[in-house]
């Protein structure tokens, strides 16, 4: 077992988990300021997860483990993500290496678990969300795959970490139209994973358009605080490998505290940016119609596919 | 210039005309779509611009901005009238957007399949964008075919015809301008010509769905 | 004798022995003494494919009437693994059919079929020379032939099904018969050693590689030769269905491999691309019926031809990347292949299984009418939601490592050295990744709507837990995909010694390595480092629920409503509407929505009858006009045969009379 490998996962779940609900908290604060409401600040977030702790939890009747284990489940895969995705640092846990097909595996052991939960109290709106979350998830893999595996061609591996490395050692293959095109389909399937607008609107009310809130409307307690969490950790972790793909300068590459230090600090910075900026656009930005999605879905495989095509063809 | 300036320049401009064709596949919205072929424009002519600096031939950016004369704003200006005066704005086209998407993806790979043996291996920037021009015929025919309305058959003409105009330029280094000139005179005609017969069609039938030329057989 | 002799002669001697037991045992103790001797059958075929899986080999001969023509068996290690998969999967069944088999599945019949159908299974991959392997394959064909009619006094559809399946065996049949014969002329000899003289670069190569491959795809079920297999399987009872699906389709997918690498190896590219297409369609076409179909057994058929697709897909893969030197990738393709053979086997297995003790509990196949049944059938439940995740391909279960395996070949093949490469492995890719999310929505939606939330009629709220033996027999299978899951690399690197594959490695904790290319998967450390992600986590909720006990309530939100119904629920059919909306085109299901108003007012609705069916693309745009056709032509050629006798014998006298004048010429 290599201990600092360990050490350096360890942290970086740590801060990934501290640092969630805050990117929450700045897109919620953005958006409001830009509608012209004070909104609740960033710390907001944490509040209401420490509230939702110390709270009792509700059950319905008849309902299997799942609604019990289930939002640990969720909240595990969301952690288990942030220990293996390159956010503060390319040093990977020896055996359990960063490979895009098993990081995408552990997403979405989440996502079926949320799934689960949404039909295990048996009310008509969670199945409702869990089936239109299955849907837009299967749509999803096939863009996450192939872009991914654009950016796999010239780092020669599937290897996260490495294919950020190699970005932080050539720069110049960030503004080349393969990457672009990939970054771009990439972005857009975390948007759809993590249940932003345009796929899903997560601050909406109206049980009839929900997705993600749909599942978990009969969670309740510490059950719903995990559920949340989990999935503020996912985009969290997301968001960042995101920011680590366009601009991977900053990130850590041995296991110095130094190192480590501005590999923090390079984080925070990359993730308030995105966050405000994502809590920016979605002011623009309307739900699209839920048959619409897939149309949304397969524009961006078209992109991931034509970056995959200009890679390998043009030599 | 320098080279690498160059080649990201080629591919830059390159690049945007691909992903502009794609997105008009991808829009149903009229309106959208004529604004990307603007879009779709200004990459070319700044294309040309680029070609004709690196050659250091004035003519070359004289074509330029011929181009984005025409193709940037007076094309999309008349194709915009023509929307603009009719309130539905949305294509109902006869391949859903997704089939047509995977359809645009599958053409681009073939294109840059056909043009590998041309291409050979040599590394330079231009002769890697020829593809790029082929796809852009080809998706240009797509949506000829796939759509119903008269303006968006303008679209997917004047992509095509700019499909053209980027192989022309990539391989011949360089139109003469009393070449291009004819050429951009011509879809002009062809565009106004069109846009006339739209109307006609407006007039005749009480909208723009081509599918109602079939009664004309009679 | 050697060790693998002797276990094939035992096997040889028990099956003889079983069969007469079930022939002449008392009803009563039938299922008992016949299953018993099934599972002696079983662990000896485990024991033989054991030993030549090791690299033992031996010769078992028979002589026939023909003179120079022998029955032998004489497997190699390549047929060891599909010995052993065959025995496993029948040992499961027979335990499972001990506790399971009552009024038609125990009568006499249906058990000596069963035994000679795990016969011809365990013999097709012994098999040495072209006329035993025929032969067995026969046999394997005669037995699930009966077993699918098993039930055929009470389900009229059960004898439609043996119908088309007993007629797509026989196709399969006379198209490998073609394709053997043309081997067999090429090259005087019907041994499987001498077979391998045939180029697969010459007309003859490529004419038996096609006539094999369309053989063995129609017993694998594949697209769009697959129009037997989601009859075939609901129909037989569930552990005959569990044998079929689990190893019966997977001798297709060894008479493939037995072509490309045992009589010609080095096959060209498009041998590599006719299999990686026939392979992709099959897995989006299989899964996407599976995902909307309502029916648990029919859905677990669509299922097969997916996962048999994918394996057809990575061996296209291998074949391909090997026409172009990538060795490494191409081995990887292979591995990949062998892994999701096994994957399949144990999770489908289980899968059967537990949809036959669902069938058994509640008396309903129809997802729509079943759930709640993870708190009734809390065993059942188990095994069946372990192999859902195994067929989902999430970790860490087998169909996890093996998908993983299959992209590490796509991702380590690319090269732009050549255009078929360039274009088929994005689009593979592309192609499993959307197989691998519809799978996750289907299983999600099998085990969601089957055994969460609540039952949706009588027969589901009444289920109980199934007896021992079937409840042991699922349960071993799901423990089969775990421990294939968690510890991969012992397990590859005996399949890649069986084909020849040297670079496979164990590291870690049973984790799976590919030197060559550099890439490693360690399931159980992955699983630790989220035991101890999940730690924090779990002490938090172990402390915030000894302040806060959760509390039951009638149902926490419910839109401020109560419950009032279970036919609220979301049901399958539901489940199913947006992928069914999405891919309207390429399903096209018949909708009707009748509404009826009320006498008072018709802006008051007093009923809506929504009706959906579903029906094979394939089969109503492919088959049926196929039928029809045959059918005017029968009509036509009525007019040959009029009843008289002088007419008939007048056919045979011209026919003698051309056959001498053609002999003659």
């Amino acid at each position: 077992m290599n201990w600092t490998a360990t050490a350096v996962a360890l942290f970086q779940v740590l801060v990934a988990t501290l640092v969630a609900p805050l990117v929450i908290g700045i897109t919620r604060q953005t958006r409001a300021r830009l509608e012209g409401r004070a909104g609740a600040g960033i710390l907001q977030p944490w509040r209401d997860l420490l509230k939702l702790l110390r709270k009792e939890t509700l059950q319905a009747n008849g309902v299997s483990w799942i609604s019990s284990v289930g939002p640990i489940i969720v909240m595990a895969s969301s952690l288990l993500v942030a220990a293996l995705l390159p956010l503060i640092s390319t040093i990977t846990l020896p055996l359990v290496p960063d490979d895009l097909f098993v990081v995408v595996s552990v997403l979405l052991i989440g996502t079926v678990a949320v799934a689960l939960i949404g039909l295990d109290a048996g009310s008509a709106f969670g199945g409702m969300g869990s089936s239109r979350h299955m849907m837009i998830a299967a749509l999803v893999e096939p863009t996450v795959l192939v872009a991914v595996y654009a950016l796999s061609i010239p780092a020669g591996s599937s290897l996260l970490s490495s294919i950020v490395a190699t970005r932080l050692d050539a720069p110049a293959v960030i503004l080349s139209p393969v990457s672009l095109l990939a970054v771009v389909a990439l972005f857009v399937a975390v948007l759809a994973e993590t249940g932003r607008l345009p796929v899903d609107n997560p601050s909406t009310h109206l049980e009839l358009t929900m997705v993600h809130e749909a599942m978990i409307l009969e969670s309740s307690g510490r059950d719903l605080a995990w559920l949340e969490l989990g999935s503020w950790l996912r985009l969290s972790a997301l968001l960042g490998l995101v920011a680590n793909l366009m601009i991977p300068w900053g990130l850590a590459t041995d296991a110095t505290v130094l190192a480590l230090v501005i590999g923090t600090i390079a984080l925070l910075v990359k993730l308030t940016v995105f966050a405000a900026a994502l809590g920016a656009g979605e002011v623009f930005l309307a739900k699209l119609r839920l048959f619409r999605v897939p149309e949304l879905l397969a524009g961006s495989f078209v992109l991931a596919f034509l970056a995959v095509t200009a890679s390998y063809l043009v030599t | 210039m320098s080279e690498s300036l160059y080649a990201q320049l080629i591919s830059l401009t390159a690049g945007t005309l691909l992903l502009t064709a794609a997105l008009i596949v991808w829009r149903r919205s009229l309106r959208a779509s004529v604004r990307l072929l603007a879009i779709q424009g200004i990459a070319l002519a700044g294309l040309v611009a680029v070609l004709g600096w690196h050659e250091r031939t004035i003519e070359l950016v004289l074509v330029s901005l011929l181009v984005l004369g025409l193709k940037a704003i007076v094309l999309p200006l008349v194709l915009s009238r023509n929307v603009l005066t009719h309130d539905d704005d949305r294509e109902v086209p006869r391949l859903n957007p997704t089939a047509s998407l995977i359809f645009a993806a599958l053409l681009t790979m073939l294109a840059y399949i056909v043009c590998r043996p041309w291409m050979g291996d040599t590394d330079d920037p231009t002769s890697r964008a020829v593809p790029i021009g082929i796809a852009l015929v080809l998706i240009g025919f797509l949506l000829l075919i796939t759509r119903r309305r008269a303006a968006s058959q303008l679209i997917g003409f004047l992509v095509l015809d700019n499909g053209i105009a980027t192989v022309a330029f990539l391989t011949a280094t360089g139109v003469p301008l009393i070449v291009e000139l004819g050429a951009s005179l011509d879809v002009l005609l062809v565009v106004l010509i069109l846009q006339v017969l739209t109307g006609r069609m407006q007039v005749k039938f009480g909208g723009t769905d081509l599918d109602d030329l079939t009664e004309l057989k009679d | 004798m050697n060790p693998l002799e002797g276990a094939l002669t035992a096997e040889l001697l028990i099956a003889a022995l079983a069969c007469i037991v079930a022939a002449l045992s008392p009803a009563s103790m039938r299922r008992y003494l016949a299953g018993v001797a099934t599972l002696a059958m079983a662990a000896s075929g485990i024991v033989a494919g054991g030993f030549a899986l090791s690299g033992h080999t031996g010769t078992l001969s028979a002589p026939t009437a023909l003179p120079a023509v022998d029955l032998t068996l004489a497997p190699d290690r390549l047929g060891g693994v599909f010995i052993v998969i065959a025995s496993a999967v029948t040992l499961l069944a027979a335990l499972y059919a001990i506790g399971y088999v009552h009024g038609s599945a125990d009568s006499r019949s249906a058990w000596l079929a069963f035994i000679i159908f795990t016969l011809g299974l365990q013999m097709v991959p012994a098999a040495g020379d072209v006329i035993t392997f025929l032969l067995a394959w026969e046999l394997m064909a005669l037995g699930s032939g009966v077993l699918v009619l098993t039930d055929h006094r009470t389900r009229p559809q059960a004898r439609s099904a043996a119908l088309w399946y007993a007629v797509m065996t026989q196709l399969s049949f006379l198209l490998l018969l073609a394709g053997f014969a043309v081997l067999a002329t090429a090259t005087g000899s019907t041994t499987f050693d001498a077979l391998v003289t045939v180029s697969p670069t010459s007309t003859t190569g490529a004419l038996a590689f096609i006539l094999l491959t369309l053989g063995f795809a129609t017993k694998a079920g594949l697209v769009p030769l697959h129009i037997w297999l989601p009859r075939a399987h609901p129909e037989a009872p569930s552990h005959a269905s569990a044998v079929m699906s689990a190893a019966m389709v997977k001798m297709g997918v060894y008479g493939t491999l037995l072509v490309v690498l045992r009589f010609m190896p080095g096959g060209p590219a498009w041998w590599g691309i006719v299999l990686l297409v026939l392979g992709g369609i099959s897995a989006v076409y299989g899964i996407l019926q599976a995902s909307v179909t309502s029916d648990v057994k029919r859905l677990l058929a669509y299922s097969t031809t997916e996962n048999i697709g994918l394996i057809f897909l990575a061996i296209g893969a291998s074949v391909l990347l090997a026409a172009y030197g990538i060795t490494a990738a191409s081995q990887a393709a292979l591995l990949a292949a062998l892994l999701l053979a096994i994957s399949h086997a144990a999770f489908k297995c289980s899968l059967f299984l537990g949809a036959g003790a669902i069938v058994h509990a509640t008396g309903e196949r129809n997802l729509d009418r079943l759930g709640g049944l993870g708190v009734r059938m809390p065993w059942t439940a188990a095994a069946f939601g372990v192999a859902a995740l195994g067929a989902a391909a999430l970790p860490v279960t087998s169909g996890f490592v093996a998908e993983w395996t299959l992209f590490q070949s796509f991702i380590h093949g690319a090269t732009r050295d050549a255009i078929p490469l360039a274009v088929a492995l994005p689009v593979a890719v592309a192609v499993v990744a959307l197989t691998a999310g519809l799978a996750l929505v289907t299983f999600v939606k099998l085990y969601g709507i089957g055994f969460l939330a609540r039952p949706r009629s009588t027969g589901a709220d009444d289920a109980h837990e199934v007896s021992h033996p079937m409840r042991w027999a699922a349960l071993i299978g799901a423990a089969a995909v775990i421990a294939l899951g968690v510890f991969p690399g012992p397990i590859a690197q005996v399949l890649a010694s069986a084909v020849g594959i040297g670079d496979v490695a164990t590291i870690g904790f049973g984790g799976l390595s590919l030197p060559s290319l550099g890439v490693l998967l360690d399931p159980m450390a992955l699983a630790i480092t989220a035991l101890v992600c999940a730690l924090p986590v779990v002490v938090v909720s172990a402390l915030s629920a000894r302040r806060h006990p959760r509390r039951a309530t009638e149902l926490p939100w419910g839109c401020g409503g109560v419950r009032v119904s279970p036919r609220m629920q979301y049901t399958a059919t539901s489940y199913a509407e947006p992928l069914m909306r999405v891919f309207d085109d390429t399903l096209r299901p018949e909708q009707d929505v009748v509404v009826t108003h009320a006498t008072e007012s018709r802006y008051l609705v007093a009923q809506v009858r929504y009706r959906q069916k579903l029906s094979d693309v394939i089969e109503v745009r492919g088959y049926r006009p196929l039928l029809a056709f045959a059918d005017r032509l029968g009509v036509v050629s009525r007019r040959l045969q009029n009843g008289s006798l002088h007419r008939y014998l007048t056919y045979s006298f011209v026919a003698l009379i051309v056959v001498l004048v053609v002999v003659s010429l």
